[in-house]
């Protein structure tokens, strides 16, 4: 048995509500996404005219899109500015060798279940920091900036096809852009499966309310009490 | 060789009138996208500047871009093309041949050094020191590096010349290589497409005649009056791809009616190219016109985007042909079986550890 021996707001509102959206916003892109890909419905014979079959699902991808970019901007926003100690991503330093020191160590060692114990932290450990930080950041950051430069495409000379359009050239053509945006959106569904496994499976070794402190925001520390 | 002669001169000697003339000179800026009133510039231009010398120099390539540009539906106007730029050197064309032909390249890389366009189809062979394509003698690596060293600018016709095209599809067995990788210091025109339209190699020649200058180029330095928009965004059939009314099968009631190619493995989204504005043999059709998606052939290494009736590429991954579905799928497999496999570990240490821990109470 244990005791709750402390409650920690952890994720204030707006880093719940960035969690949310961004949430909402990788399921319908991916979704959309490989609908636009591969546009399996067919309508029945007719009038072009009537139909928006394609034109809907893009418009859904390119709306989702921008609420996206909106949201991730909002997110660096909060990191920088909000002066919220666990959404500044304070603790990750993967350019000083220290921080691929001990803490990094035994949480690996942990996940490898080669220590008996957890190392316990109150905001994302430095593993999760890392996936985070690939995934989310990086991942994101390709996704908008190849998503922009092609969306650039409908507009020859415009905003985005002068500001983006420099990936087409550096991925050696449109094709190939679309292909790796195409590839590279598979890595969100990968994320989400190690993402939605690590939140379980923490609440329940560490019991620290996890799960559902994405929710309410806050985080419990649990003491082991004798039996 | 009369090579001062102007382009009006030509036109007259060949009895064509100064209206045929006029004509040619509006259309050609509208093709080239220009003002109409530049269309008295371009008069002036061809009536009164001395015609460029334009060597034309083959290397690797199958010729069509020449098939293309003596391609015509307005025979007079194509044929006057043909004539018109001052083509002092050809090995195709010339009726001269041998050590006579090559006289005349010499001659005219010392006398208009620094002033003629040296066009390039197909692409260099680099393995081997350019064995694999021998021209007069010599490699096509050495010629090219020779006559380019003096010309004004380079156009290089094709996707050979302007990305390698199928030499250098994988495994690229000759070393081929497009003309911006041997020559780094000349203004180069690429004018892609396998072959490129024949009003496209006309109109650059004809801006760069008009204007001394070479035309606006985008980033992958193509002309952007031919190159700046995708099939797609002038394609005919763009309002069944919006309506995601697609053709499944070449045989099916969608592709009667002429429907959407994209599932058909079109490449008209991704393609920059005008065959969709100006079209093939004078306006008369093209691929997607004629119920063909596009393969893309104006576009960088479209061999190996292939298949050509597949709108994702195939890839080879763990050594098998995949695309990126499939590696997508491969990859949340992994991460789903990881997670189980790990849970399970969890949970045999947790029963584990929690025996201990009984045992020790």
């Amino acid at each position: 048995m244990g005791r709750i021996i402390e409650e920690i707001y952890v994720w204030r509102l707006p880093v719940r509500f960035y969690h949310w959206i961004n949430a909402l916003c990788m399921v319908a892109l991916f979704a959309t996404g490989l609908y636009i890909a591969a546009p399996v419905l067919n309508p029945a014979l007719g009038e072009a005219v009537w139909q928006k079959g394609m034109a809907w699902w893009r418009y859904l991808h390119f709306v989702f899109a921008f609420i996206f970019i909106a949201n991730f901007l909002f997110r660096l926003y909060w990191a920088l500015f909000g002066g919220d100690k666990y959404a500044r991503f304070g603790g990750f330093r993967p350019w000083s060798p220290a921080w691929w020191g001990k803490p990094f160590r035994e949480q690996v060692e942990s996940y490898l279940f080669l220590r008996s114990d957890e190392p316990n932290y109150v905001g994302h450990n430095p593993v999760a920091a890392l996936a985070h930080f690939i995934f989310i950041f990086c991942g994101s950051t390709f996704m908008i900036l190849s998503g922009l430069a092609m969306y650039g495409e409908n507009n020859p000379g415009g905003f985005n096809g002068v500001w983006f359009g420099w990936l087409i050239p550096l991925f050696g053509g449109s094709y190939s852009l679309h292909f790796a945006h195409h590839l590279l959106a598979w890595i969100f569904p990968v994320y989400v499966i190690m993402h939605l496994y690590a939140v379980v499976r923490h609440d329940i070794v560490d019991r620290t309310s996890v799960t559902s402190s994405i929710i309410t925001g806050y985080k419990h520390k649990v003491e082991e009490e004798p039996v | 060789m009369q090579s001062n002669q102007t382009f009006a001169d030509l036109f007259r000697a060949r009895g064509v009138s100064r209206r045929d003339f006029l004509k040619f000179c509006s259309l050609t800026s509208v093709y080239l996208g220009l003002s109409p009133s530049i269309a008295p510039a371009l008069v002036e231009a061809m009536e009164n500047k001395p015609r460029t010398p334009v060597l034309w120099i083959h290397g690797l390539e199958c010729t069509c871009c020449s098939e293309s540009f003596i391609r015509s539906s307005h025979p007079t106007i194509e044929n006057l093309l043909f004539n018109m730029i001052s083509l002092d050197y050809d090995d195709l064309l010339s009726a001269a041949a041998g050590h006579q032909l090559e006289a005349v390249r010499k001659k005219i890389m010392k006398e208009y050094k620094g002033k003629y366009i040296l066009a390039v189809e197909g692409n260099v062979s680099t393995k081997d020191d350019g064995v694999y394509c021998m021209v007069g003698g010599d490699s096509f690596l050495n010629i090219l590096k020779e006559t380019a060293a003096d010309a004004a600018a380079i156009i290089a016709w094709g996707s050979c010349a302007s990305f390698g095209c199928v030499q250098n599809a994988a495994p690229n067995p000759s070393g081929a290589a497009p003309v911006s990788d041997i020559i780094k210091d000349k203004p180069i025109v690429k004018v892609p497409g396998c072959p490129p339209i024949s009003e496209v190699m006309t109109g650059v020649i004809a801006h760069f005649h008009t204007f001394g200058t070479l035309p606006e180029l985008d980033r992958l330095g193509r002309p952007k009056a031919f190159y700046n928009t995708r099939i797609h965004d002038k394609c005919y059939r763009r309002a069944f791809f919006d309506a995601g009314m697609f053709v499944t099968s070449f045989d099916d009631e969608a592709t009667r009616k002429g429907w959407c190619l994209y599932k058909m493995g079109c490449k008209g989204p991704t393609t920059y190219n005008s065959c969709s504005k100006i079209q093939w043999n004078g306006g008369t059709s093209f691929p997607i016109g004629s119920g063909h998606p596009c393969i893309g052939c104006s576009e960088p290494n479209f061999w190996d985007k292939g298949p050509f009736y597949e709108r994702l590429a195939s890839v080879p991954f763990l050594g098998s042909d995949s695309n990126a579905d499939k590696i997508g799928m491969v990859a949340v497999g992994a991460a789903v079986a990881g997670a189980a496999a790990h849970a399970a570990v969890t949970a045999v240490k947790k029963v584990k550890s929690d025996k201990l821990g009984n045992d020790k109470a």
